[in-house]
């Protein structure tokens, strides 16, 4: 992966270049989405932090109240530790977003015990560092850079080992935490623009289409997540109506339960 | 001065060397000069992601990549090639077809952005396009920020 802090030379001719450009070249205004429905590429999933950004924007939020560093269960199952891997890198941004140091610096050293758990800790190892370092030094952009390179370190060294599947289950992990957080900041204040980060239908369907491509995962805590997926779908798929303060509740309460699975041995 | 033989021989490793450059050239590539389109947005605060789209069109093909956007974010998504004579576009529309990119959008050359400040949450189409290049396949790459 190549990183933007290592570019430079090229930064000042980009700028000239939009300079002396004429602007976007002539797009139509409409165009046929059906058309590439074939074309279309596989969803890359936000990162906990931009829902957290939007939330932010539209009011003050108490991130400290959602902060948890507590180690919780181990597990030897693969899925399971890329869940709780994804779970916990969301743990990060909310500990980012609540500028707490300790709480970041516990979860770096979190994530990449559980990195080393599925095999792929050399791959973070750095990046652990540089979280630590950055947290000290109170750098939150450092931090939530470096959030994202980690997840995204761990999700290529398991695409790099034919593991796509358990990348996917930690994208998975983070969503859900992000999804519970967002649901629990909306029902305790609820706006109809807060509600309206929900809509995310086709993250959903995205979601629940690679669960359905894992057969091999037979565990308790994936077939809640496929159900959990199906309750969802009608409460944000309101047909262009805003969703509901009950809908927002319900949805809480169904990531609740899922995070409870997730981050515990049953 | 250089035999025969050896005039040969430097040809033949020359076209090797080229032929190599050439299949060498990788995704990897085309999201470098992605990552150069993004790098003054950076200092404007801009939180770049580590992900991205990527892959081969030929001249003239185009393809579409879904995304999430939340209301109360903006974004840029830029693209590049490593094919300096190649002429590339990315545009962006909401679920409806619509177009939804703010007029700063821009492209030049193996360079395009498209700037969007979502007036809804939900999915959005990019569409990126190869329109001119003198490779059979081009390379590109996607990669988009937010603030």
């Amino acid at each position: 992966m190549i990183s933007v802090t290592k570019i430079t030379s090229w930064a000042g001719f980009v700028v000239a270049a939009v300079a002396l450009s004429a602007g976007a070249a002539q797009a139509p205004q409409h165009i046929d989405v059906k058309q590439f429905s074939k074309k279309v590429e596989d969803v890359v999933v936000p990162l906990p932090n931009e829902v957290f950004g939007a939330l932010g924007k539209l009011g003050p939020v108490n991130w400290k109240e959602f902060v948890r560093t507590e180690k919780g269960a181990n597990f030897t199952e693969r899925p399971r530790i890329a869940l709780l891997l994804g779970t916990v890198i969301a743990d990060g941004f909310i500990a980012v977003q609540a500028e707490d140091a300790p709480a970041v610096k516990d979860i770096g050293q979190r994530v990449l015990a559980l990195a080393k758990g599925i095999g792929v800790g050399n791959s973070i190892t750095p990046h652990a560092k540089a979280i630590t370092e950055a947290a000290d030094k109170r750098q939150w952009d450092n931090v939530r850079q470096e959030l994202d390179r980690t997840q995204n370190s761990v999700q290529q060294a398991m695409n790099e080992v034919q593991d796509q599947k358990l990348s996917q289950l930690v994208s998975l992990g983070g969503w859900l935490r992000g999804t519970q957080v967002l649901t629990s900041v909306v029902s305790a204040h609820f706006t109809a623009q807060g509600a309206e980060l929900l809509h995310q239908p086709d993250l959903l369907e995205y979601f629940g289409q690679k669960l359905n491509s894992m057969p091999e995962y037979r565990m308790p805590v994936i077939e809640s997540i496929k159900g959990a997926l199906t309750e969802v779908r009608p409460l944000i798929a309101t047909g262009g109506k805003p969703i509901s303060a009950e809908a927002v509740k319900k949805i809480n309460l169904i990531t609740t339960r899922l995070d409870g699975e997730i981050v515990t041995r049953q | 001065m250089m035999s025969t033989t050896g005039k040969v021989l430097a040809t033949a490793l020359l076209a090797v060397a080229a032929f190599s450059a050439k299949t060498l050239a990788s995704v990897d590539d085309a999201q470098a000069f992605a990552l150069q389109a993004a790098e003054p947005y950076v200092k404007e605060g801009f939180q770049v992601r580590e992900d991205y789209w990527g892959g081969d069109l030929g001249a003239g093909e185009k393809k579409a990549v879904r995304q999430q956007l939340f209301k109360g974010n903006e974004y840029w998504f830029w693209m590049g090639t490593e094919v300096e004579r190649a002429k590339i576009s990315v545009h962006i529309y909401d679920s409806d077809g619509k177009l939804v990119e703010q007029p700063d959008s821009w492209q030049k050359g193996h360079f395009a952005a498209a700037h969007v400040v979502p007036n809804a949450t939900g999915s959005y189409f990019i569409i990126v396009a190869v329109e001119e290049s003198p490779e059979e396949r081009t390379h590109w790459a996607l990669v988009y920020g937010f603030r």
